[in-house]
């Protein structure tokens, strides 16, 4: 797995660079689309996804320990606080387009689409890694702790994807 | 479950969301200046950012408790990462102003 969060991390640092280049090129329309987004509402996603991502930590944790009932509790509070922002996400974007903020609109809002895109396609595949976890916490004849591991690993790979993305889109100046 | 290693996790979220909340001061410190550029926002953003990367690594992807060769090479990746975005942030505003 950690072959893997390597693997996204150099892409994904590969996407921040050009963004960044992209928008020293073009500083004014990067600063005025961006002023368009709603910071709160980062705030509130990356908030979200930070809960997520702690529960999925404990879930380790209490499996590790063979504490089998509360790790399920927490895949399940990791599987809720994941909705959440998958929920969010999807508002947020169709506020954005109801205001003709799309794909096309500019160069920053097709790297915004690009990389929450990219990203909410990974928080989709971790839904599915989070499955499997709560599949092997399920049932007492299963309960690998090399799965159980590795779905929280993509689960934190997909958290500090959105803290990067958060700060560059949201924050940055 | 460990009371001490689940305190430590609860403390690292806590300062993970204080952090994420401290940044919607961000728009305080724009000013005048909001649709110009501004290198210190800019450096703090992405200084911050890997701080709190970092925590996820060590405290959420237990890389604190991993052999020595993950933590330097997750360290390594931050300092690259740290390295790549603020050398093109600012080789870029160098050549488009210059």
């Amino acid at each position: 797995m950690w072959a893997f969060v390597l693997f996204e991390s150099v892409v994904f640092a590969g996407y921040f660079t050009v963004y960044v280049v992209r928008r020293t090129h073009s500083p004014e329309i990067f600063l005025r689309s961006q002023a368009k987004l709603s910071l709160a509402v980062g705030v509130f996603n990356t908030l979200v996804l930070l809960a997520s991502s702690w529960s999925a930590a404990r879930c380790v944790q209490a499996a590790r320990e063979r504490s089998y009932s509360p790790a399920l509790t927490h895949a399940f509070l990791t599987l809720f606080f994941g909705s959440v922002f998958l929920v969010s996400k999807v508002l947020e974007w169709s506020a954005e387009i109801h205001q003709g903020l799309g794909f096309t609109t500019n160069e920053f809002f097709s790297f915004y689409y690009f990389l929450t895109g990219i990203h909410f396609l990974h928080l989709l595949i971790g839904f599915v890694a989070l499955g499997v976890v709560v599949h092997q916490l399920w049932s007492p004849g299963r309960r690998s702790q090399v799965l159980i591991e590795t779905g929280a690993t993509y689960w934190h790979t997909i958290d500090y994807l959105w803290v990067m993305i958060f700060a560059l889109l949201y924050v940055m100046r | 479950m460990s009371s001490g290693s689940t305190k430590r996790l609860t403390l690292a979220w806590l300062a993970l969301s204080a952090i994420t909340i401290a940044q919607l001061g961000v728009r305080s410190l724009d000013g005048r200046r909001e649709f110009a550029p501004d290198v210190g926002i800019a450096s703090l953003a992405i200084a911050i950012a890997l701080v709190k990367v970092r925590i996820i690594f060590r405290e959420f992807m237990e890389v604190r408790r991993s052999p020595r060769l993950l933590r330097r090479l997750t360290d390594l990746w931050l300092v690259l990462t740290g390295a790549m975005l603020l050398g093109s942030y600012f080789v870029g505003l160098a050549f488009s102003t210059g």
